[in-house]
């Protein structure tokens, strides 16, 4: 196997059957330790299509709904439609073969397992495992319901999850690949005057990294949401809708030290659940959101907003899960955010 | 387009010019700022309208021969005022960027690497591309654990520690996401490269083969499957074949010389050379050795190909062979007529790169390329091409062949197949439409 760079005399010496210098196939280095049970039973979430991995657990299709309500429907949508380019959870049955096709739970998904799985291990977004087993086979069992796979009564367990049969399953096969055997023609490989060229549609390219206040497609997320904001105003007011002016006259409020150093830590940190209002995170500029909340005193919020909070509407992880972020910046951020809210 | 993409904003030129001004006399300066900013506001027209070229506006001519430049009358920065150097401030534009309208946030979202403004086949540490499913993690190396258990013999845990004791194998592969062009299967979105084809880098890797690991737990002769996991939010987990682990899969926890970027899985992860970029499963924290497959999200909801028909392929791993022309392309248009070198670069999941040609006409007649420096296994190659243009249109394109006889296909042909609506794994030929400016716009032929 591997060469050792110097040979010793000693090895030589010692292991006199070996060449000098080499190590003896099937020889193991040895590094790392053997891992106990009880180390590796608390990272072992994975579950597969066959049951294996699963707690033992159960929930109802009625416990989910609320547990759905409170941590998914912001993103996913009440009824699993989906809110803006959050995952569409549900429908969509029939539509694979067409021309636009929806992808959800219960249109694609082949194992009911995967369920489980993803939401234990990766949900809710803005805080990844903080469900329970039991709240876990509850949120399943509701989406599940959403998909009209299980009926309201249906109560998900370890015992019966492998027996779940999605109706897409048969659908799937192995990569077939390669599919096409292009050949290395030289001349004459096309009719020049049958050539059709199409150019881009246009106003897709994000043109808002090239030129500043374009108007078209923004370089980040978050200048993105605001023209399309702005573009939603415009097509309501075009409606002849009455929409509410954006809060800009109520904007100029100066903002204090701390909430002006906040600012730059809301943008990289909070702006994921609180520019939008995933997971019942107050929305920033949501006056009533907020209110109660600074009612309670910035202290309150703050600590909250350091160590976590699990509340009727859902869940702050502590630091926002950003465990790099200082104390004084977390509060900061707060303050950036209450003061904007006011 | 391209003087777009490379100019600078107003307010960067301003400060530029503020900056360039610093070391003159007073008359000098006040000078230098006056027809400056005469020019800043003309070079603002010039750039919207896309006319002549706006760098040249800015040129300060005291620093041209024979003129002694300033910083010729001058001394620089001393050393490590940069403990950790930085790139020259005039290459502010060479970063990734992103298409926010993809993905509903940024956390769980990808950025491109810059491949217009590459040289070589290496991508440097800071622009090798993003693709997050729950932010980067931020993970002190000392408490970080790499577990292998399942079926084997002895499950282990290694610290980082353990695992760098290891002889360390370096390698050069490249790393692509399978969505790489997968915004153009219905027709072009793009103007621009490192939108239709940034999801792509190259790094020498180093770390230790997997199948030594594997060899020091011992895999049982049921084991057939891996699965992989990460230690971010999104514990982000792969099913891969032990065939593939015992081949040439690699732990790897530094890239090009140095650690691992957080972004890159800081401080470990695993390297499926060749394979779609999510099987190299970033932040490792666990291998788990099994007898199937395990189904998750990232193998069943995303990244399998949805057929025409409604049917759908699974564990579609390989990265197949694919080109593109990196100069000229919409950011990187022909600056004048004469001669040109065509370039850009080639890449297989199966292996080497053997061939690329180069089409002017669409696909209908093509020209052997060079390839040039290394030609490496699962790795950028880069080809070139030395010719004249003088301002005659073109339908530019590149066609690569791999070691394995694989031709690039068509676009057409993979429709043909796939349909439209299979999201990953586009890798047809490409086309660029130069116009008789040199201007270059995304196209394609059917």
């Amino acid at each position: 196997m591997f060469k050792l760079a110097k040979p010793t005399l000693v090895a030589a010496a010692v292991a006199g059957s070996l060449v000098a210098g080499a190590v003896n196939a099937g020889e193991q280095f040895g590094f790392g330790r053997t891992a106990t049970a009880e180390e590796i039973a608390g990272w072992d979430i994975d579950v597969r299509p066959d049951g294996m991995g699963l707690p033992v657990g159960s929930g109802s299709v009625l416990d989910g709904e609320g547990l759905y309500e409170a941590q998914c429907a912001s993103c996913h949508g009440l009824f699993g439609e989906g809110e803006g380019r959050w995952p569409v959870l549900s429908g969509g049955q029939g539509t694979l073969a067409d021309e636009r096709p929806t992808k959800t739970v219960g249109s694609y998904w082949p194992y009911a397992s995967t369920l489980y799985d993803y939401i234990y291990r990766a949900m809710p977004f803005p805080a990844p495992r903080s469900l329970t087993p039991d709240q876990t086979y509850a949120i399943s069992a509701y989406v599940l319901y959403l998909n009209e796979i299980v009926d309201e009564d249906f109560v998900l367990t370890n015992e019966n999850l492998a027996d779940v049969k999605m109706p897409n399953e048969p659908n799937f096969f192995v990569d077939p690949r390669p599919d096409v055997a292009n050949t290395r023609c030289m001349s004459d490989c096309a009719d020049p005057a049958a050539l059709q060229v199409t150019g881009s549609i246009g106003g897709v390219t994000p043109v808002g990294h090239f030129i500043e206040g374009a108007d078209g497609p923004a370089a980040s997320h978050e200048a993105q949401h605001e023209l399309e904001k702005k573009m939603e105003m415009e097509r309501l007011k075009e409606l002849g809708v009455e929409v509410e002016e954006e809060e800009a006259s109520s904007e100029p409020a100066a903002l204090s030290e701390a909430a002006v150093a906040g600012e730059a830590t809301y943008n990289m940190a909070c702006v994921a659940c609180h520019g939008a209002g995933i997971a019942g995170a107050p929305k920033v500029g949501d006056k009533g959101a907020w209110e109660a909340r600074i009612a309670r005193g910035m202290e309150s919020m703050i600590s909250n907003a350091i160590n976590g909070y699990a509340g009727d509407n859902g869940v702050m992880p502590a630091k926002g899960g950003r465990a790099d972020l200082s104390d004084e910046a977390v509060a900061n951020a707060v303050a950036y955010m209450a003061e904007s809210s006011q | 387009m391209g003087n777009i993409i490379k100019g600078p904003s107003t307010r960067e030129l301003m400060q530029q010019l503020v900056t360039d001004s610093e070391g003159m006399t007073v008359n000098d300066r006040r000078d230098f700022l006056r027809k400056g900013i005469a020019a800043v506001g003309g070079m603002a027209a010039a750039t919207v309208a896309g006319g002549a070229n706006a760098a040249d506006a800015m040129i300060n001519s005291t620093n041209l021969p024979p003129n002694e430049p300033s910083w010729g009358r001058m001394l620089g920065h001393g050393v490590i005022e940069y403990p950790y150097g930085q790139p020259s401030k005039y290459e502010s534009h060479v970063v990734r960027r992103t298409v926010p309208w993809l993905t509903a946030e940024s956390i769980s979202s990808i950025s491109m690497t810059p491949l217009h403004e590459l040289k070589g086949i290496i991508t440097p540490n800071g622009l090798v591309f993003e693709r997050y499913h729950g932010g980067v993690p931020t993970i002190n190396p000392e408490e970080h654990r790499l577990i292998i258990h399942g079926l084997v013999e002895r499950p282990l845990i290694f610290t980082m520690e353990d695992l760098m004791r290891f002889p360390s194998v370096s390698v050069i592969k490249f790393l692509e996401c399978p969505a790489n062009g997968g915004m153009e299967w219905r027709g072009t979105q793009m103007e621009a490269l490192q939108f239709t084809h940034g999801m792509l880098s190259c790094c020498e890797w180093t770390g230790v083969p997997l199948k030594v690991l594997l060899e020091e737990a011992g895999v049982k002769p049921e084991g057939k499957w891996v699965l992989a996991e990460g230690a971010d939010g999104a514990h982000m987990s792969r099913s891969i074949p032990l065939e593939k682990c015992l081949d040439d899969a690699l732990i790897v926890y530094a890239q090009n010389g140095e650690m691992l970027r957080p972004e890159q899985g800081y401080p470990v992860r695993l390297m499926n050379p060749g394979w779609e970029g999510n099987t190299s499963i970033k932040w490792l924290r666990r291998l788990e050795v099994g007898d199937k497959p395990w189904y998750h999200r990232e193998e069943t909801s995303k990244y399998t190909d949805l057929m025409a028909d409604g049917t759908a392929r699974k564990f579609t791993f390989v990265q197949e062979c694919n080109s593109v022309i990196t100069s000229p392309c919409p950011e990187n248009p022909i600056k004048g007529s004469g001669m040109i070198e065509i370039e850009g670069i080639a890449w297989s999941g199966r292996g080497k790169i053997k061939q690329v040609d180069i089409s002017f006409d669409g696909g209908v007649s093509w020209t052997p390329a060079n390839l040039k420096g290394l030609v490496l296994d699962k790795a950028l190659t880069r080809f070139s091409l030395v010719t004249k243009w003088d301002g005659q249109p073109w339908l530019l394109q590149a066609r690569a062949i791999d070691e394995t006889g694989y031709v690039q296909p068509t676009l057409q042909q993979l429709r043909d197949v796939r349909g439209t609506e299979s999201i990953y794994h586009k890798n047809s030929i490409h086309t660029w439409q130069v116009s008789n400016t040199g201007e270059v716009k995304n196209v394609q032929v059917s």
